[in-house]
């Protein structure tokens, strides 16, 4: 066991750095002179060289790419070219906006999911489970952003009952809560299709396994039989999908966080990308790739703790 | 305490069992005995009312005096465990592989018998021992996946005894296991009839277990019940056909070798197969195999006539009075 | 089409139609999809305007129909260019097997560490934003994905009889990979490329959407949709009908991808 997860952490790690070495080459060898990028055409010969030593750019390649793991492993992601502050003092800013939304919209989803997954299963053939097929095929091709806008114009414009857009910060708990139930569910919605289906078919399968007929056999109810023998079960793959879902929660999350105008991660990436802000869109990159294996990671050690024979195997 | 009477389950065209009834006092101990598709299963289930939703059903039942022919999902959650409780054939899937077999065991006692953690336990432990796994408490703490066959098969036993049942179905309780185990299941089950006094329905197509486990006996074919009796007299001196068939087909080490004029001799068998459920013939299920069959067999289902006062079986060649 | 499964044909049935529109604009639109009128603008629907005008005067039906056309292609190259690598990819790491099978999925394992947004974003910082970036990207995200399916696929068909066989007469992996593993591994590779299709349109259109993909003046359903929302409240329906399109170009393909999926599958006899 031991072993095994010395094995993983490894595989991690290396997955990690070799992220790192990625998102740093795009950044900084792709463009080729990343000062005159940032600066522009017009950009003086001078200013570009100030900037290029501010950024260290006459290092070489290697020592470049080792200082910014070194710095960023401390905490420093260098400093905003356009907001010249430290980076690591934007994300903070930031984060809880895209925390609060990304964790408030994933609880949505395995809510969501999960319930109509499970119902759909239990209704086999019948009515509910065609409904569930047919929702979730819909949930699935369409856009996060076209349902946000959807939502916006009934519940903000026709209604409204809830704000169009924007934050108005933390102060107001009320407001704040208000701002955040149409992304979320906006986010939710969408990513909820895909896992409802998984868990859905992951149940049949195991319904279909005969501890559940002995289960019934023992006059168990059918909603006990669902959630205590049948769900436990089936989430060996249902969690498998969640993981492959982070790279989607963090896509979600960067889209819904602009077509709502809240100050978060996702809308500070936008505004460096148009500020020709590197070493910010950096960090940031690094950032979400990083949560994305991070949660990867999670959840291949999670399987061990679900599951007892594989913690047998191992 | 367990009464059937014309039970019949259907899919569609398709007639699973046919008029099937039957009596059982506490304690006694009932061999049903038929090839895979004979119905013996569908009847086992019936009397769960475990019998899939698809299916129609007709007739009466009574448990314990409670008609429970129509009964809803609901009113069958009551009497399982606790009343009727069933031991089904495969034991390696049977258990959930996320639980310790001990908490399994105790789930039905914390729920229909209300019993707290500490006394659902020490009734666990009492439960193993009775069924004759060793080291019980240790046991208890164990996975599925870490169980023999044989252990497999003693946990769902007691398992199906957790509420202390009036009646054990067994479906090909010794099918999965080898001859050995197997035994010593057979036995077991009978042990646990006569110490509570339990009804027992063992479901083979094993001839063997079922002489040694029952004292009556019922022969199914097609979803008839063709012959039933005593046991030991069924299969000393069969009165149906098939029946018949079916004990001739046993390999004989006596009857082997060669016969009298030189030739090997051959391990009797019944010719042909089963037909499909939807494609049985209209009258007795056996004709179109039976070596001795007359025209009427076909057409005209035979009525379950008795040759003494406790064997019948239903065949029109039989004489004696009607059931 | 009796027998076939309904995904199968209703999905037929939407990517005819969408992918037909698309073909349609390359010779004909009602207007001129880029062509403003400022007098005209917010038209109702007419005519002259089946779908009416949008904020500059641009007709809604022929803008839709060029931004098919964009979508299609878009997804098109993303998943062909994408695809062939990520199929020649399994298909090396398969047949060698050994350190370049490891290295192949673990190159693949990055890959899928790095959603198409995020690829899109780092070019876009790098080199601005525009429809090549967003072609780059999404070709990317497919390379892995065709990769895996491919490696797995191909391994089954490695341990076949007739590839024994063929091995063991001395043909080279390169022939047996021709002429054996490739036409069999087809069928799954096929399934993925539809859905790929899918996947790609919604991306395109969610990098459009972010100004990450089509730029003005080309038309896209992702950019129709942007610009609609800031005019939410004068003209709604701008903002219904680019994302309806999306809507059904995509399920279109999923459903197209499903079902081919459902008839393709060697087990016969599927629960679904």
């Amino acid at each position: 066991m031991g072993y095994f997860i010395l094995r993983r952490t490894s595989g991690f790690i290396l997955t990690l750095l070799a992220v790192s070495v990625v998102v740093f080459g795009v950044m900084n060898v792709l463009p080729g002179d990343p000062a005159l990028t940032i600066l522009g055409i017009d950009a003086t010969e001078d200013a570009l060289d100030a900037l290029r030593r501010d950024l260290g750019l006459n290092e070489p390649l290697l020592n470049r790419y080792g200082s910014w793991v070194w710095n960023a492993l401390q905490g420093d992601f260098g400093t905003s070219h356009s907001f010249r502050v430290p980076v690591a003092d934007l994300i903070s800013e930031r984060l809880p906006m895209t925390l609060s939304l990304a964790v408030a919209g994933m609880v949505l989803t395995v809510i969501i999911a999960l319930s109509l997954g499970i119902s759909a299963a239990a209704r086999h053939r019948k009515f509910g489970d065609w409904g569930v097929m047919f929702l979730s095929q819909l949930g699935i091709a369409i856009p996060a952003f076209w349902l946000s806008i959807l939502l916006v114009m009934l519940f903000a414009v026709k209604l409204r009952w809830l704000p169009p857009g924007g934050f108005p910060g933390w102060d107001e708990p009320v407001a704040a809560m208000r701002a955040l139930i149409l992304p979320t569910v906006a986010l939710a919605l969408v990513q909820s299709a895909v896992l409802a289906r998984v868990t859905r078919s992951s149940a049949l399968e195991v319904m279909r396994q005969d501890f559940v007929r002995t289960a019934r056999a023992s006059g168990l109810s059918q909603r006990r039989v669902l959630w205590r023998h049948v769900l436990p079960n089936a989430l060996v793959p249902i969690v498998t999908i969640v993981g492959m879902q982070f790279a989607a929660l963090v896509t979600g999350t960067i889209v819904i966080e602009n077509v709502f105008y809240l100050p978060g991660l996702g809308r500070l990436i936008f505004q460096s990308i148009s500020n020709r802000d590197l070493p910010t869109v950096q960090a940031l990159v690094m950032l979400f790739a990083a949560i994305v294996v991070t949660a990867n990671f999670i959840v291949d050690l999670l399987y061990v703790v679900i599951d007892p024979r594989l913690k047998a195997r191992t | 305490m367990i009464a059937l009477e014309d039970f019949c389950v259907s899919f569609g065209q398709a007639v699973a069992l046919r008029n099937a009834t039957l009596s059982l006092a506490r304690g006694a101990r009932l061999g049903v005995v038929g090839e895979s598709g004979s119905g013996k299963t569908m009847l086992g289930l019936s009397l769960m009312g475990m019998v899939p939703d698809a299916a129609r059903r007709s007739g009466t039942m009574t448990v314990d005096g409670v008609e429970m022919g129509s009964a809803s999902e609901a009113d069958w959650q009551k009497m399982r465990a606790r009343r009727v409780a069933m031991v089904f054939q495969e034991p390696m899937a049977a258990l959930n592989p996320l639980r310790r077999v001990g908490d399994t065991v105790m789930e039905p006692m914390r729920l229909h018998d209300g019993l707290s953690r500490a006394r659902a336990q020490a009734r666990a432990v009492s439960l193993f021992e009775e069924v004759g796994i060793p080291d019980p408490a240790a046991r208890l703490r164990q996975f599925p996946h870490e169980l023999s066959g044989g252990q497999r098969q003693r946990v769902l036993i007691a398992l199906a005894l957790a509420c202390n049942p009036a009646l054990l179905i067994a479906d090909e309780p010794t099918t999965a296991l080898d001859a050995n185990v197997a035994l010593r299941i057979t036995d077991l089950l009978v042990r646990l009839s006569r110490e509570r006094e339990m009804a027992l329905v063992f479901i083979s197509h094993d001839l063997g277990a079922v002489s040694r486990a029952t004292d009556t006996l019922v022969v199914m074919y097609g979803g008839d019940m063709v012959e039933q009796g005593p046991t030991a007299q069924v299969l000393a001196a069969p009165l149906h056909p098939y029946t018949k068939g079916l004990l001739a087909a046993r390999p004989d080490p006596a009857r082997s070798g060669r016969d009298a004029s030189g030739k090997r001799r051959r391990l009797p068998t019944i010719p042909g197969t089963v037909p499909p459920l939807h494609a049985l013939p209209a009258g007795c299920r056996f004709s179109g195999r039976c070596s001795v069959e007359i025209t009427a067999c076909a057409l005209q289902r035979p009525a379950l006539r008795w040759a003494d006062a406790t064997q019948a079986a239903a065949c029109h060649l039989l004489t004696g009075g009607d059931a | 089409m009796r027998g076939l499964p309904a995904n199968l044909v209703i999905g037929a049935v939407l990517v005819g139609l969408v992918v037909g529109i698309a073909a349609l604009s390359l010779v004909w639109t009602p207007h001129e999809a880029t062509q403003m009128n400022i007098r005209g603008k917010f038209g109702d629907p007419s005519a002259q305007h089946w779908l009416g005008t949008d904020q500059l005067g641009r007709d809604v039906v022929s803008q839709l129909m060029a931004a098919a056309r964009n979508s299609m292609t878009v997804a098109l190259i993303a998943v062909l260019l994408g695809g062939s690598i990520g199929v020649a990819l399994g298909l090396l790491a398969s047949a060698l097997g050994g350190w370049v099978e490891e290295a192949v999925m673990r190159l693949a394992d990055l890959g899928f560490a790095f959603p198409a947004l995020l690829f899109a974003i780092m070019l876009a910082a790098v080199f601005g934003p525009s429809l090549t970036n967003a072609v780059l990207a999404i070709s990317f995200i497919n390379i892995p994905v065709f990769a895996r399916i491919t490696r797995a696929s191909a391994n089954q068909i490695w341990t076949r009889d007739y590839v024994m066989a063929a091995r063991a007469a001395g043909m080279s992996r390169f022939a047996i990979t021709r002429d054996h593993i490739l036409p069999n591994v087809a069928a799954p590779i096929i399934v993925q490329a539809t859905i790929e299709f899918a996947v790609a349109i919604l991306a395109e259109a969610a990098l459009s959407y972010l100004g990450l993909g089509a730029q003005p003046p080309a038309s896209s359903w992702g950019r129709m949709l942007s610009e609609a929302q800031t005019l939410m409240f004068m003209a709604p329906e701008l903002a219904i009908y680019p994302g309806l399109c999306i809507m059904i170009a995509v399920l279109g393909f999923s459903l197209l991808g499903d079902g081919l999926r459902d008839i393709t599958d060697p087990r016969l006899v599927r629960e679904r």
